[in-house]
């Protein structure tokens, strides 16, 4: 929105907060060092599942400098937070260190406490636990795996099988098929920032500064553990160091920290080192896909069934909801979904960017572009004559679909037209074999309670205190560009707040519904200040003059909104820290973000590395909230993709349980050689029907559908399909159809 | 951690009184990129440490001499990897070096440190409740039965299959370098062939050092097939990760376009840094050519012994020797 | 070298940013935690704690290492440099923390502090000649975020304008 004014300067659209990270400035939960600080390190478990029969604290508690050594035996007095799926707070529901039962290999059995961090670490090595071992289970194919229909053990409408028309019939009637499974690995967020927090205690109130997607699931989680009243409870998370939704709920370790910090009368730190953080908290579960896909002689698709079973743990039950989103990808009549647990001895799964889109996508776009091949069409045609206006699922309009527009965009700026249909057909001058690949993504959009507070100074400044969470994908950005257009002020004149219990309720911001969220409740406060200035419903704002003429040194406005449809219920319960969605089926119409990638890979024909020198991506997320950070989330969701296609996996040893390859040089995301030119482009219509500026979610349907599109990029460059994630060196090398390895 | 005692050492005559001094499983502190990174896990626990990161007589390196390379055991390998002089004349040196970790550690990691670079196993760096006889003599390899994907195709034992996972030595092995060393009986010289064991029924010995020795300096005889030598390195990313497979090849082609002289070890296959002379006498009297640097890259790989999920490094290193015969042959003067 | 007592604490004397710093160090103590939990230089990250991830990335005598596999008495006599130290004295921010905020080259920020001062040794070494360059001798700095793109674009803007 440009301003009228001739002489005011363009609007700097670059990140808000970027000085504070760029000089360091920029505090994060554990950068805090009060007085009197002591540190905190946990000691785990070793065994796949059990129970301690003994445990010998001695050797630790003899340390210079240690002061403290909880454990199971020094009663905590801990209620479980309850599960963030299952209508309480927590990463989980099992609370360790309050019984002998060792669920998972990882699970915590001490948290030493002592003056510095030297002592804390060298004390939790001498932790010294016994075992008695019991069996256990932590792959989709280790017996002992208990597998329960989600509709069965959760029968709640959301969660329920997805069944339009007749699917089976319309499958089997079809003349051209594709019936494969899809394998995929559990796999770590690994955020830069560790796990961790710093903790204390103001009288009988808890202090709490962790970088955290969900400060108010903190704050009343926290406080139905300790017994104590919420209101005693502060949260402060202005910085996330990266989220990725393992930060989206109360994390195990708060609550004893609390505990620690109450005996102690002092504060308590701790950063769980990266390996511990593997088993800690949450993670994205395995899983296993069966798609079948029907069309006709000329390229309709008919039918499509998707079967999955996902891994969860033995005491919690992660919903899921893959087919949600696969559902909505075509304009496909009959479509069936089944939905899976499969119970294994690990911690409990939870949230990772897209966390079934991501999965869903890569399963069902691989078998559309097999379908595309078994029907003799070109993949990007095939796509575009299946599209839709209409959700399949509901039979309502989508409140915008902008999806063909973003596949042919996306095709002319990648030059789709140029490429050959036939896999294996391309070269470059170097001799690598060239595959250009195609996928489609899509994302619920949902929407939550939220507030905001503003307030205008007669010095021409306003301060947001909002309901949001920053961890990079630039809430901050998009709230100053919101309320600097609107009133026709320079962004540096808008301060703001978020992740802060003092000032807002903190909904957890995740699902991408963070923007639309927290922009709505900013929107709604902007309309109510004016009111309150006696400005013009729109149009700049003298604020300096506006407020002066008030006679007041500030004036304030608040707001409180719902999503469509959502009624004082929902924002009772936002309130209460505990999770209020609404979407992507409102009255009346449905809403998606939706997203095309184009993906070029070469393939070295000797060893078999595959590269990834460029990829196109355009999204439509309706309005563009802030045009900068928006480029970027899109560009590290094609980051994600890459590394989820060709890179990350959670190892497991069967026989020891637990991550095996639990560190960042095991665990092997993608570094900056392995990231080539990334063009990212958004559609920008505005979706008035959705939302009152007409934002949709981004942070996760921009990586929805890229490793799709790797994977049928890596088809075509060698005519090999690969079905189970990561694709490898060794997965490449013996489907070349090259001489087999001589033993 | 677990508390050690510190010293540092001016000299390198210094260092070994310091060392005897310092007491039995006293160790050599250099960069630290190995050492105090397997301290913090206690994997490592030496009651004592002598500083060598300052030590002026370890830290010079020249490559102008006319019989012999020298590097000084105490040289950064992002100073040597920079050298002009080597770059230009043996560049499977320099490859194998910047292409090792990343920057930052190299700046940290000396050439001498480098060369006892320790395993990166997971269930050697995992700790408990991994069986490991490498780490706790007789507790078993947790590897031999479980992911060994990344583990050793050539000198592995019942007892431990662990790879060498350093990218200097595998190079240095093909150039035929010595290295010195320095010890409470005085100086000696070995060749690196011989400085690495191989696991045998004693895994946690990996080096053929006396107790007190440090090592001093390391050198390379000159020869006309650095000119003409490459080091390439397959990772599961691009860069800042260990070999799944490396090959170092250093050859000379004749006036009639038939390897002369040639040189060929092999990386992130193996227990210790493995020359392979069977490949280089494949090589030998052959026209450079694909099906040439093919034969070489199968007779590498000829006695590969594979585990459960390694089987495809035999593929994959037979196809990179070829490679790197190729980048080498094109690099070499005629 | 005649036996003495066993040392397991030192006097360390070394410069913060061009601070003196004196300060008693438990031999086992990181760099890293020397800055962060002693002595409130909290720029420099903690992501790995093993030199996996670069987050604590410091010039030390002017050359980058990871801070978190540097023993703190290894620092002794020695001129640490970290992100609260590029910045101009009147907080004019360096060429590249402006590049950095010019092509968004960050998210998070958590990995920005450890990227900065790559990039700047990046530039001193020499080794940001074309992007592909840039993207070797920048991939001992993880970002999560996938902000390699912007990264690389900051550290050859500057290359450009240094070149000139």
């Amino acid at each position: 929105m440009s301003s009228p004014h001739a002489d005011v300067q363009p609007v700097d659209t670059r990140r808000v907060d970027a000085r504070e990270k760029v000089t360091g400035a920029a505090v994060y939960a554990t950068d805090l060092h009060p007085d009197q600080l002591a540190h905190a390190v946990l000691a785990t478990a070793t065994v796949g599942r059990g129970r301690i029969t003994g445990l010998d604290t001695a050797a630790a508690e003899a340390v210079p400098g240690v002061l403290l050594v909880l454990t199971h035996l020094d009663h905590l007095d801990l209620q479980s937070p309850g599960f963030v799926m299952g209508g309480g707070y927590g990463v989980q529901s099992l609370q360790p260190l309050l019984d002998e039962h060792i669920a998972y290999r990882g699970q915590a059995v001490a948290l030493v406490v002592a003056e510095t961090l030297i002592a804390a670490t060298q004390a939790a090595k001498l932790v010294r636990a016994d075992y008695e071992p019991e069996p256990f289970a932590v792959t989709l194919d280790s017996p002992g795996v208990e597998r329960l229909s989600q509709p069965a053990v959760i029968p709640l409408p959301f969660l329920a099988d997805l069944d339009v028309g007749d699917a089976e019939s319309a499958y089997a009637a079809a003349p051209v098929q594709i019936d494969a499974v899809y394998d995929q690995p559990a796999q770590h967020q690994n955020p830069m920032e560790l796990i961790g927090a710093t903790v204390w205690w103001r009288g009988d109130t808890v202090v709490v500064h962790e970088g955290t997607q969900n400060a108010s699931a903190i704050r009343h989680g926290l406080a139905r553990q300790l017994g104590i009243d919420p209101a005693n409870v502060e949260v402060v998370s202005p910085y996330t160091g990266g989220g990725f939704g393992q930060k989206n709920s109360l994390q195990i370790h708060i609550a004893p920290l609390a505990v620690a910090a109450r005996r102690l009368g002092r504060p308590v730190k701790l950063v769980v080192s990266r390996t511990q953080l593997f088993h800690h908290t949450s993670f994205r579960p395995a899983s296993r896909h069966r798609i079948r896909l029907g069309a006709d002689e000329h390229g309709r698709m008919l039918a499509a069934l998707h079967d999955v079973e996902h891994q969860t743990s033995r005491f919690d039950l992660f919903p899921m909801m893959y087919t949600e989103t696969t559902a909505r990808l075509y304009g496909i009549g009959d479509f069936r979904g089944r939905q899976t647990f499969a119970r294994m001895d690990t911690q409990s799964p939870g949230f990772m960017r897209a966390p079934f889109e991501h999965p869903g996508v890569f399963a069902f776009e691989s078998a559309v572009d097999e379908l595309a091949y078994a029907a003799q069409r070109d993949p990007l045609e095939f796509r575009l004559a299946n599209d839709t206006t209409a959700d399949p699922v509901t039979g309502e309009p989508f409140s915008s679909r902008h999806l063909a527009q973003c596949l042919r965009r996306g095709a002319k700026l990648f030059g789709w037209s140029a490429r050959q249909w036939q896999p294996a057909s391309m070269r470059a001058d170097d001799g690598s074999l060239v595959g250009w690949g195609v996928a489609a993504g899509a994302y619920p959009a949902s929407i939550v309670p939220s507030a905001a507070h503003l307030v205008a100074s007669a010095d021409g400044r306003i301060r947001v205190g909002v309901d949001g969470h920053e961890m990079g994908q630039g809430i901050r950005s998009a709230i100053a560009l919101l309320v600097a257009e609107n009133l026709g002020l320079d962004v540096r004149h808008v301060e703001i707040t978020v992740g802060d219990t003092r000032v807002a309720t903190q909904h957890l911001t995740a699902g991408s519904w963070g923007t639309a969220s927290t922009l709505g409740a900013v929107h709604a406060a902007l309309r109510e200040l004016r009111k309150q200035l006696g400005a013009d419903v729109s149009g700049p704002v003298d604020l300096a003059a506006a407020v002066g003429a008030t006679g007041r040194e500030h004036v304030e406005s608040r707001a409180e909104t719902l999503g469509p449809g959502q009624t004082e219920q929902d924002a009772e319960r936002a309130r209460q820290g505990l999770v209020a969605l609404a979407g992507p089926e409102f009255t009346g119409y449905s809403t998606f973000s939706w997203i095309a990638h184009f993906v070029e890979v070469r393939v070295e024909p000797t060893t078999c590395r595959i590269r990834v020198p460029r990829v196109v991506s355009v999204a439509d997320c309706g309005r563009v909230a802030s045009p900068v950070t928006a480029a970027s989330q899109v560009r590290g969701g094609i980051v994600w993709g890459i590394g989820a296609c060709l890179r990350e996996a959670g190892e497991v040893d069967p026989r020891y349980g637990g991550w095996l390859n639990a560190s960042l040089e095991e665990y092997p995301v993608p570094v900056n050689a392995d990231i080539g030119t990334l063009d990212v482009d958004f559609i920008g219509e505005p979706d008035l029907r959705f939302h009152p500026v007409g934002v949709k979610g981004l942070g996760e349907v921009s990586m929805v559908g890229v490793a799709a599109a790797v994977a049928n990029a890596v088809y075509h460059a060698t005519g090999v399909r690969h079905r189970r994630l990561p694709i490898r060196i060794e997965d490449v090398l013996a489907g070349t159809g090259l001489p087999e390895p001589r033993l | 951690m677990r508390p050690f005692a510190y010293t540092t050492a001016g000299t390198a005559v210094e260092a070994v009184a310091a060392l005897a001094a310092a007491g039995p499983g006293a160790r050599l502190l250099a960069g630290g990129t190995t050492l105090y990174d397997l301290m913090k896990l206690e994997i490592e626990t030496p009651p004592a440490v002598v500083d060598v990161h300052r030590v002026a007589d370890l830290a010079g390196f020249d490559t102008s001499g006319e019989r012999e390379l020298v590097f000084g055991a105490g040289a950064r390998m992002a100073d040597v990897a920079e050298d002009g002089r080597l770059r230009r004349d043996y560049p499977a040196l320099t490859e194998s070096l910047w292409r090792a970790a990343s920057q930052q550690l190299r700046n940290m990691a000396t050439l001498g440190g480098n060369l006892l670079q320790r395993t990166r196993c997971p269930y050697f760096r995992g700790g408990e409740p991994f069986a490991c006889n490498k780490r706790r003599p007789g507790s078993g390899c947790a590897a031999q039965e479980g992911l060994d994907r990344s583990h050793a195709l050539f000198g592995g034992s019942d007892d431990c299959i662990a790879v060498y996972p350093g990218d200097w030595a595998t190079a240095l092995v093909a150039f035929d370098a010595e290295v010195d060393v320095l010890g409470p009986g005085g100086a000696r010289s070995l060749p690196l062939a011989r400085l690495h064991r191989e696991p045998g029924d004693t895994p946690q010995l990996e080096h053929t050092l006396e107790p007190g020795e440090l090592i001093t300096r390391i050198r390379v005889p000159v020869t006309p097939a650095g000119r003409g030598s490459a080091y390439l390195k397959i990772r599961d990313r691009e860069s800042y990760a260990f070999a799944l497979v490396s090959a170092a090849v250093a050859l000379t082609v004749d006036g009639d376009g038939r390897v002369g002289e040639c040189r060929i070890a092999v990386g992130g296959v193996a227990t210790r840094p493995w020359r392979v002379p069977a490949a280089e006498q494949a090589l030998r009297g052959q026209p450079v050519s694909d099906a040439s640097a093919r034969a070489a890259g199968e007779a590498a790989f000829a006695g590969a012994r594979p585990g459960r999920h390694n089987a495809f490094k035999i593929e994959l290193g037979t196809r990179t020797v070829a490679d790197a015969v190729r980048v080498a042959a094109g690099r070499a003067v005629r | 070298m005649a036996a003495t007592e066993p040392v397991y604490e030192v006097e360390l004397s070394c410069a913060v940013n061009g601070e003196p710093v004196h300060v008693r160090v438990d031999t086992r103590e990181s760099l890293l935690d020397l800055l962060r939990e002693r002595l409130g230089v909290t720029g420099a990250k903690k992501g790995c704690d093993h030199g996996q991830c670069g987050a604590c990335t410091v010039h030390l005598d002017g050359r980058r290492v990871v801070s978190c596999l540097t023993p703190a008495v290894q620092a002794a006599g020695a001129d640490v440099t970290t992100v609260e130290g590029v910045a101009g004295p009147d907080g004019e921010l360096h060429p590249l923390q402006q590049a950095f905020i010019d092509h968004d080259a960050l998210q998070c920020g958590y990995c920005t502090p450890g990227q900065i001062m790559s990039g700047l040794a990046c530039l001193a070494e020499g080794h940001a000649g074309d992007d592909d360059e840039v993207r070797e001798y920048m991939s001992g700095n993880l970002c999560r975020c996938g902000a390699y793109a912007g990264i690389v674009a900051a550290v050859r803007a500057v290359a450009e304008q240094q070149g000139r």
